[in-house]
């Protein structure tokens, strides 16, 4: 303790030192929950350098067409010119800054300021000063103007991601292994996925790393968490239903979880899609791909680190069908997040298929969900009993120290699994978890280097 | 449409909404008829140029009898998390404007909703409010609801979750 400097917030290297050796024993210290020294750290050091998710290409389709996002706090807009590209900015007018377009979605050929209308086209360019040569003169080069990209814009099969940091490393590099599970339902089918609708939005009081969490390496809470539907005859009355399969822990932090059918719980093969679409999935994923696609039911899982996927097998009035949903949890405070969730389905399923699959999705996710409605219930719980002083007491006197111990020095990596990471033969491990907290930590701490 | 159906209709959805909030989720269900189609579109902020910001492709709820049958019946498992312990709900139901429809014995009811409710010892109530666009049938002098779109005007919902029904 001696010697520590406050570089910021009172959390120095000494203290981040002392958090890793925690974490290596599988230990989170609770204080760091939804402590405000740490999200303000997590805001610069991890949200201003990793790739966010902003939507999905199927979200734009004509030229003109925008959406507007949150990279964080920032404003973003998404629009497509007239050649068909989507370009991002930041959704603020260069002349003050205003809040530039603040419908959700719809589309022009310009974006016009209503404090002093400046006005923009589809490529960001300034277009139009109100009495511009008479009140700037020879002054203003328009050129200077535009709108601000985002510095770095990338998409990975339909997924378009900002970066804030000009220097990040290549969004292919980023998502690096966990491409190859997100292809098992991004690339499995001719023309990929698209958005259905717009996205379903809540606002949730936890902190973002508890749905990070959850979606990334926590099947262990279903068979609890979501009893209510194993009660209904929804779920396997197996409590380890949810433990079959593979838990990978992955490079920068990522999440994967892929489930296989257990004893008493079938589901047909290819997560119950048409088999007319199966000599697509054949012809789309490798052999290796297809070994694993063939038995799964569930894929869950987050790319670090606030977007996560799940792509299952869920029913609705008695029926199973498989969709997608993206996620992001846009941290809005230490203990606050805003929810935004897209339902997806293949574009090449049958229509009768796409429309069955959206009801399953809607009956069984989202806020009214009958199993995220408690996940959200449960999130909030473990932000409330983080804020007290007992629970965030940094020198952790009162042993305060939350359990990733699960499957430690028990369950080794399953060697013969065909996928890219390290692949554990049970979802039941905490081995993805402390993967991401690893990373999470080596963010915050390489910032500090930097400084030195 | 006459006085008289205007205040059956009005005393339906007063009581319809004492139900909810007293929790006769069962009592309050059998108040649907049985090709009900229950749904609430997810609201979208959109320029004035485009009109509404009613986006009828994704929806908050998309039920049947059926589906709205097995959320009863999860409210009524050991395991509801997010009603046990219940939330104290209270539905407000205003501005009720009744229309007269093709079917003679068929209205189409617009209502305002206020919805506040408060969650164990939190200070804050979360609240959602909008309109609803039900239709409602009399048959044999009882009234069934035969549809309701329920549009909230809130674009990003203040409530953690929608564990409860509007």
């Amino acid at each position: 303790m001696a010697g520590r400097h406050n570089v910021r917030n009172g959390i120095d290297k000494e203290l981040l030192a002392e958090i890793k050796q925690k974490l290596e024993q599988g230990l989170f210290p609770q204080w760091m929950v939804t402590d405000p020294d740490i999200y303000d750290l997590e805001v610069d050091k991890i949200f201003g350098r990793t790739w966010q998710y902003l939507g999905h290409e199927s979200e734009l389709k004509e030229a003109g067409d925008y959406v507007t996002r949150w990279l964080m706090d920032d404003p973003v807009l998404l629009v497509k010119n007239k050649k068909g590209e989507i370009n991002v900015f930041l959704n603020s007018c260069s002349h003050r800054g205003t809040h530039l377009c603040t419908a959700d979605v719809g589309n022009r050929k310009t974006f016009t300021c209503p404090f002093h209308g400046w006005s923009f086209n589809t490529d960001g360019e300034l277009i139009g000063v109100v009495a511009g040569d008479k009140v700037f003169g020879e002054r203003l080069n328009k050129q200077d103007w535009n709108l601000h990209k985002i510095p770095r814009v990338d998409t990975y099969r339909g997924m378009i991601f900002g970066n804030l940091d000009p220097n990040a490393m290549p969004l292919e590099d980023y998502l690096g292994d966990l491409k190859w599970y997100i292809d098992l339902f991004l690339a499995r089918s001719d023309g990929g996925m698209e958005v259905i609708g717009a996205p379903q939005r809540w606002v949730v009081n936890t902190n973002w790393k508890m749905s990070t969490e959850n979606f990334g390496g926590d099947p262990y809470h279903v068979a609890t968490t979501h009893k209510s539907t194993v009660e209904l005859g929804i779920s396997p009355k197996d409590p380890f239903y949810a433990s079959y399969g593979h838990q990978v822990k992955l490079n920068h932090g990522h999440c994967v979880n892929v489930s296989t059918t257990g004893p008493g719980f079938s589901v047909p093969s290819y997560q119950g899609l048409p088999e007319e679409m199966w000599p697509m999935f054949e012809r789309n994923l490798s052999k290796e791909q297809l070994e694993v696609y063939k038995q799964t039911v569930v894929i869950v899982g987050t790319c670090f680190p606030n977007l996560s996927f799940h792509c299952p097998v869920h029913g609705n009035e008695g029926h199973l069908h498989n969709y997608l949903t993206l996620r992001i949890w846009r941290p809005i405070g230490p203990d606050k997040i805003e929810i935004w969730a897209w339902f997806l389905i293949d574009k090449a399923a049958p229509e009768e298929y796409k429309m069955q699959s959206y009801k399953g999705y809607v009956a069984s996710f989202g806020p009214s969900g009958t199993l995220e409605a408690d996940d959200t219930e449960i999130w909030t719980r473990v932000a409330k009993a983080s804020k007290g002083k007992m629970a965030r007491n940094r020198e952790m006197k009162y042993n305060n120290v939350l359990n990733y111990m699960m499957g430690m020095d028990k369950i080794e990596p399953d060697e013969s699994w065909p996928g890219p990471g390290i692949a554990y033969p049970t979802c039941f491990v905490d081995y993805a978890l402390r993967g991401m907290h690893e990373y999470w930590l080596e963010l915050l701490t390489k910032e500090y280097e930097d400084e030195q | 449409m006459n006085s008289e159906i205007y205040y059956e209709i009005t005393r339906f959805l007063t009581r319809e909404a004492r139900l909810l909030d007293d929790r006769k989720f069962e009592e309050w269900l059998a108040l649907f008829a049985d090709d009900i189609v229950y749904r609430m579109p997810v609201r979208v902020t959109r320029e004035s140029k485009d009109r509404t910001g009613k986006d009828n492709a994704m929806t908050y709820f998309e039920e049947s009898k059926i589906s709205l049958t097995t959320r009863v019946k999860r409210l009524r498992t050991s395991s509801a998390w997010a009603e046990d312990p219940p939330l104290h709900t209270r539905h407000f139901v205003s501005n009720i404007d009744v229309e007269d429809c093709e079917h003679p014995d068929e209205y189409k009811v617009v209502s305002y909703f206020l919805t506040k409710r408060s969650r164990g010892v939190d200070h804050e109530a979360e609240q959602i409010f909008g309109e609803r666009h039900d239709v409602l049938r009399r048959v044999n002098g009882e009234w069934k609801i035969h549809s309701r779109t329920i549009y909230p005007d809130q674009s990003v919902l203040t409530v953690m979750n929608l564990s409860m029904f509007l």
